[in-house]
């Protein structure tokens, strides 16, 4: 019984997904007799072709996507790790100073201005790779706090007292006692990370003028904001019918949502693995 | 030890915090290198482009990004630095991020030298902010054939409180209103929609139309009684308005005018009549040209310009006419809608200003600008004709236009092979007949009252789409809303208006 109410709420959950699919796939002409439906009555692959009719920029905004999720991923999950370990270690001075240190970027943040111009005139990461890794989403405080109560708790002290004296290093503790103990947060982290990775598109807005650099995201988000900002502002320039007018149509728009989102579905089953209970017991003799 | 550290901690914040307040003025290092420093050209006389350094101009205007920008790009400055040694850098933004990404381009102090800017563009906001260079004296200099290209009325309309910010783009210089309707039904019960129509007139097709084509909706939208509002009141703030044809410099409340309170109820009649469409609260023209491409939909309504219905024909690809309910009637902002100014940041003025220029006056540059390069963008046909190269179209072409409307002269853009050849002499006659508002020039500084603006932008937010739509007896909800709007401090704004309009009005005797 319970079973068939999940099944149906995953069913229902589905469907947005799906209809944005069947929408890709019909004619122009009947979403604009009878307007969406899950099933089309007139399937037509226009709005593929057209896509793909200039294929090389998805192909390399995929790319910019890629690379900065990767990049992005591994260095962001490294430096939150060797950040929020220490924090979980009680041998450390001023540990609690520095929790808060992190806690209080959490409550004030600089403001849009000043940080845009730390990163366009001091580090000038302006149309570059680095301007969808770094800022925002390299270091969350949240996740460093995160981790290091997972530390904390999950990871008996006794266990590293007993690696420190048979002679093991910091180093070797971290890489090779708690990483392994941490595979959950670790996968929990690694996975909020891609999603944001993958579904970022305000750095991108903000920092990249070049196409070239253009991700998947802004690509897709651009399509569809450019439409709404004209609406908007469709009162106040005569001109802008013009632009409407020449704006992609509706099922060009689902897919390029289909297309964007396809690989984010691999990303799930690849982390779902890890996410696996600790497997401290039996590490500490009671 | 402890109280030491925290001590330290707190002073290395306050630190953090004042070097973040004090880093905004300086600091401005260019974040394009390659950029030439600001050389100031000395020889301002236009013979020979050698007696000028050479120089970046940088241009900022809202368009996709083409992918082909960069070939026109290099062609655009081969062709500048034969002229006035001078290269281009084009920097199109995409219109969704425009707001977000001008306004860090702004704040951070980035080098630019012409940004796209208009009434609707936060233009006056700007002006105060002193973005935009003061342009009459390198008008005078610099730019000597621009007045001569736009006229009085042009470069009237363009400027704030006496002072020239930007220039606006010669193109239609006013709105009419009317309705862009199905060719096809319109054939098939032989309207007559030549001269300019009542809306009496306009009544008996959507009457037919309701009667005749059942599953055929008379009109879509509402949003075009904002338009309609624009025709008929020079529109200044909170429904302040200065009515067409008025011969004092004088504000009216529309809410209190017999001739709004009419056309609304006339919006009633129709709504009771059942010629809207049903997603009236929200449906906008864009839907309303889909409905009628799919056939359920006879007109929508628009702010009409020579060859509007053409245009539209085109890119709806549904054959449309147009139908003039009103004269053209021109405003501040109509004056205001698409211009190009001189960023404060520029580091050499004096030749954005000769580039401004030659958009004015030089159709190869504009051309280049507006279409790429000839023979692999678009072929001539004729003199000023043009269509796209062999297999080519509109799905695959490498440089769509970003906006005639936005540069420089548009009637010296190339046109289509299907649009009027006349296109251009008819936006002559549209400029020259089009009704000037007593108050062309004038535009409203908010900051005085910027918080009762804030309230009673809410209090008509509540109330305008409700009258907009039809849906309810306009008089009482005008009632209600004037009695909310008064307690947001409607008199003060009033009297602001007031002010301002009379200050200005003793600056053009």
């Amino acid at each position: 019984m319970i079973h068939l109410f999940f099944w149906c709420f995953t069913i229902i959950s589905l469907v947005p997904f799906i209809l944005i699919f069947m929408v890709s796939i019909s004619s122009e002409d009947s979403i604009l007799q009878k307007g969406f439906s899950l099933f089309p009555n007139e399937i037509s692959f226009e709005a593929y072709k057209f896509l793909f009719n200039d294929f090389s920029e998805i192909a390399r905004a995929y790319g910019v996507t890629i690379i900065a999720t990767l990049i992005g991923t591994v260095v962001s999950l490294l430096i939150t790790a060797l950040f929020a370990y220490p924090l979980s270690r009680p041998s450390l001075p001023f540990r609690r100073t520095l929790s808060f240190y992190i806690f209080f970027t959490m409550l004030f943040g600089g403001g849009l201005a000043p940080w845009y111009i730390t990163y366009v005139n001091m580090l000038g990461i302006k149309n570059t790779i680095f301007s969808m890794i770094i800022p925002n989403l390299l270091l969350s405080a949240f996740n460093v706090l995160l981790m290091r109560s997972f530390f904390s708790t999950t990871i008996p002290e006794t266990v590293i007292e007993s690696a420190t004296i048979d002679g093991a290093s910091e180093i070797t503790i971290f890489f090779k006692i708690v990483v392994p103990l941490s595979l959950p947060i670790m996968a929990t982290i690694g996975l909020f990370n891609t999603l944001a990775y993958w579904n970022d598109w305000y750095n991108c807005m903000l920092f990249i003028d070049k196409p070239d650099l253009y991700n998947i995201q802004y690509l897709m988000t651009k399509t569809l904001t450019n439409i709404q900002y004209l609406l908007m502002k469709s009162n106040s320039s005569a001109q802008v019918g013009e632009l409407l007018a020449k704006m992609p149509r509706e099922s060009v728009r689902m897919a390029l949502a289909i297309v964007g989102v396809a690989p984010l579905l691999f990303a799930y089953p690849f982390f779902q693995k890890y996410y696996i209970s600790g497997i401290t017991s039996g590490a500490v003799k009671g | 030890m402890k109280k030491a550290f925290h001590l330290l901690f707190v002073i290395m914040l306050c630190g953090i915090l004042v070097l973040t307040g004090c880093g905004k003025g300086d600091s401005n290092k260019s974040a394009n290198p390659g950029d030439t420093s600001g050389n100031k050209t000395e020889a301002g006389n236009k013979e020979g482009a050698s007696a000028l350094s050479p120089y970046k101009i940088t241009m900022v205007y809202p368009a996709g990004a083409a992918k082909d920008l960069q070939l026109v790009q290099d062609e655009m400055s081969k062709y500048l630095t034969e002229k006035i040694n001078a290269t281009i850098e084009l920097k199109p933004i995409e219109w969704a991020s425009w707001d977000d990404k001008t306004n860090l381009m702004k704040v951070s102090n980035e080098p630019f030298d012409l940004m796209f800017t208009a009434s609707w563009f936060s233009y006056a906001k700007d002006v105060a902010k002193g973005q935009y260079m003061e342009l009459d004296d390198l008008m005078a200099e610099y730019g000597k054939d621009i007045p001569g290209v736009l006229g009085d009325d042009f470069i009237k309309g363009a400027r704030i409180s006496g002072k020239l910010y930007a220039l606006p783009t010669k193109k239609e210089f006013g709105q009419g209103f009317g309705f862009l309707l199905d060719k096809k039904l319109e054939d098939k019960y032989g309207f007559d929609i030549n001269g300019v129509k009542s809306l009496e007139d306009m009544e008996v097709m959507f009457q037919t139309i309701k009667e005749k084509e059942p599953g055929v909706i008379p009109i879509v939208s509402r949003k075009f009684t904002n338009i309609w509002e624009a025709a008929n009141y020079d529109g200044i703030v909170a429904n302040l308005s200065i009515p067409r044809g008025s011969t004092e410099i004088k504000a009216i409340d529309t809410l209190e005018d017999p001739k709004f309170i009419d056309f609304y109820k006339r919006m009633h009649q129709w709504s009771q009549n059942g010629w809207f469409d049903k997603d009236i609260l929200t449906s906008d023209s864009d839907q309303g040209m889909n409905m009628i491409k799919a056939g359920k939909a006879f007109a929508v309504a628009q702010s009409l310009k020579p060859g509007k219905d053409k245009e539209m024909s085109i890119n709806a690809g549904v054959e449309l006419v147009q139908v003039e309910t009103a004269e053209p009637f021109t405003t501040t902002g109509d004056a205001q809608g698409a211009m190009l100014g001189i960023s404060r940041t520029s580091k050499d003025p004096a030749r954005a200003m000769m580039f401004l220029n030659m958009l004015y006056t030089d159709p190869v540059l504009l051309n280049m600008l507006d279409w790429g390069i000839e023979g692999k963008h678009y072929v001539k046909v004729s003199d000023n004709v043009i269509d796209y190269p062999e297999g080519v179209n509109a799905d695959t072409e490498g440089y769509p236009n970003p906006g005639g409307w936005m540069f420089g002269n548009q009637f010296n853009s190339y046109l289509w092979v299907n649009e009027d050849p006349g296109k251009w002499e008819e936006f002559q006659k549209f400029n020259d007949r089009s009704e000037r508002s007593i108050a062309l020039g004038f535009s409203f500084d908010q900051e005085p009252v910027k918080s009762e603006m804030a309230s009673i932008e809410n209090v008509k937010k509540e109330f305008e789409d409700t009258l907009r739509s039809g849906a309810v007896e306009p008089e009482q909800l005008i009632e209600k809303w004037k009695a909310k709007r008064k307690s947001a401090g409607f008199d003060r704004v009033k009297a602001e208006v007031d002010k301002q309009l009379a200050e200005w009005a003793a600056t053009q005797k």
